[in-house]
């Protein structure tokens, strides 16, 4: 588990880590300078979140005019957001002030008004508003109704030398997908031993992150879809992050994806492994 | 027992333990063993933070 993404940058980049989570334009990126690596499926839909201090002076978007906003990382579909809602309220980048911080720290940066506001993916939008120090401005979705943001990136050596491996790892990821996307009971269930076993935070956090409401963060379709990226490659290109207008399937190996299509969800319902 | 001897063994036992200690708290033994395997029988390293 990594705290940022710069450092997940570096450790698939050298070797340490084969796949990574990452955010869509940090990959696409990474592959426009020459680094080996392909996103071959998506993590999540949805849930980012722009989150401004409760009870603050910001009640709309145009408040932020003069404020500063934290962003996890200048390649992040979480700053693209802030741009595109920027435009559609007539503001400029130089009208609110952009800082990246890793993620974990948005919260307590809100509550102590070292930031006016924050666009970071769940849970930390939930954290603040369980915290009662922040209110959702607005979901990403709001302005952006395909929104994504984390994508599943592997080593281009690893899909050459192991495509099986890769269709094994996809085809369960779209297996957890359709599990969680099946109803309340598997969300809750997935709170509980996601947060104990792998993100170490508090379960209510998740189970907030997850159910409230359960469609604020999605997990089919997974599948990446050109139309997604080349938004995503052209707001890159607007807000000068990106250099050159890199095709869609320079840097996505959709077979995985095609393979995994027919994937139904997993046959497990929450208690089994304690009744066997 | 002379108290140099005393003291080379409590050293030796207190060295035995904290390196018994580290191995058992610090390493990932798992991670380790799976270095060590061939190439394609490697389970994958998955880097995430703890986003949704």
């Amino acid at each position: 588990m990594f705290q940022g993404f710069p450092e997940i940058k570096e450790a698939l980049i050298s070797n340490k880590m084969q796949v990574a989570f990452m955010v869509a334009p940090m990959a696409i990126a990474l592959r426009s300078q020459g680094v080996p690596i392909r996103i071959v499926y998506l993590g999540h839909r949805y849930g980012s979140a722009v989150v401004v201090r409760k009870d603050g002076p910001v009640k709309t978007f145009a408040d932020m005019k003069g404020r500063t906003i934290a962003i996890p990382s200048r390649f992040s579909d979480e700053r693209l957001i802030v741009f595109r809602v920027m435009k559609r309220f007539g503001l400029t980048r130089n009208d609110i002030k952009m800082i990246e911080m890793p993620p974990a720290d948005v919260a307590g940066a809100l509550a102590a008004k070292a930031i006016d506001a924050f666009s970071m993916g769940e849970p930390y939008p939930s954290q603040a508003e369980m915290m009662g120090i922040g209110r959702i401005l607005f979901q990403a979705r709001d302005y952006w109704p395909d929104y994504m943001s984390c994508v599943l990136v592997v080593r281009q050596d690893v899909i050459d030398k192991r495509p099986e491996a890769v269709q094994v790892l996809v085809d369960g990821i779209a297996r957890s997908g359709a599990w969680l996307d099946q109803g309340r009971p598997h969300r809750e269930h997935a709170a509980d031993f996601v947060a104990r076993l792998y993100f170490h935070q508090n379960p209510r956090l998740l189970l907030w992150a997850l159910t409230n409401p359960p469609d604020r963060v999605m997990y089919t379709p997974l599948t990446p879809f050109q139309r997604d990226f080349d938004l995503v490659r052209d707001l890159m290109r607007e807000t000068g992050v990106l250099d050159r207008n890199i095709e869609f399937n320079e840097y996505v190996d959709s077979r995985f994806a095609e393979g995994a299509r027919f994937q139904t969800a997993w046959k497990y319902e929450p208690g089994d492994a304690l009744s066997q | 027992m002379s108290n140099t001897k005393l003291i080379l063994s409590g050293l030796l036992l207190w060295t035995g333990i904290i390196t018994a200690l580290h191995l058992y708290l610090n390493i990932d033994w798992s991670a380790a063993l799976n270095d060590r395997l061939p190439e394609d029988k490697r389970k994958f390293n998955v880097a995430y933070i703890p986003v949704t």
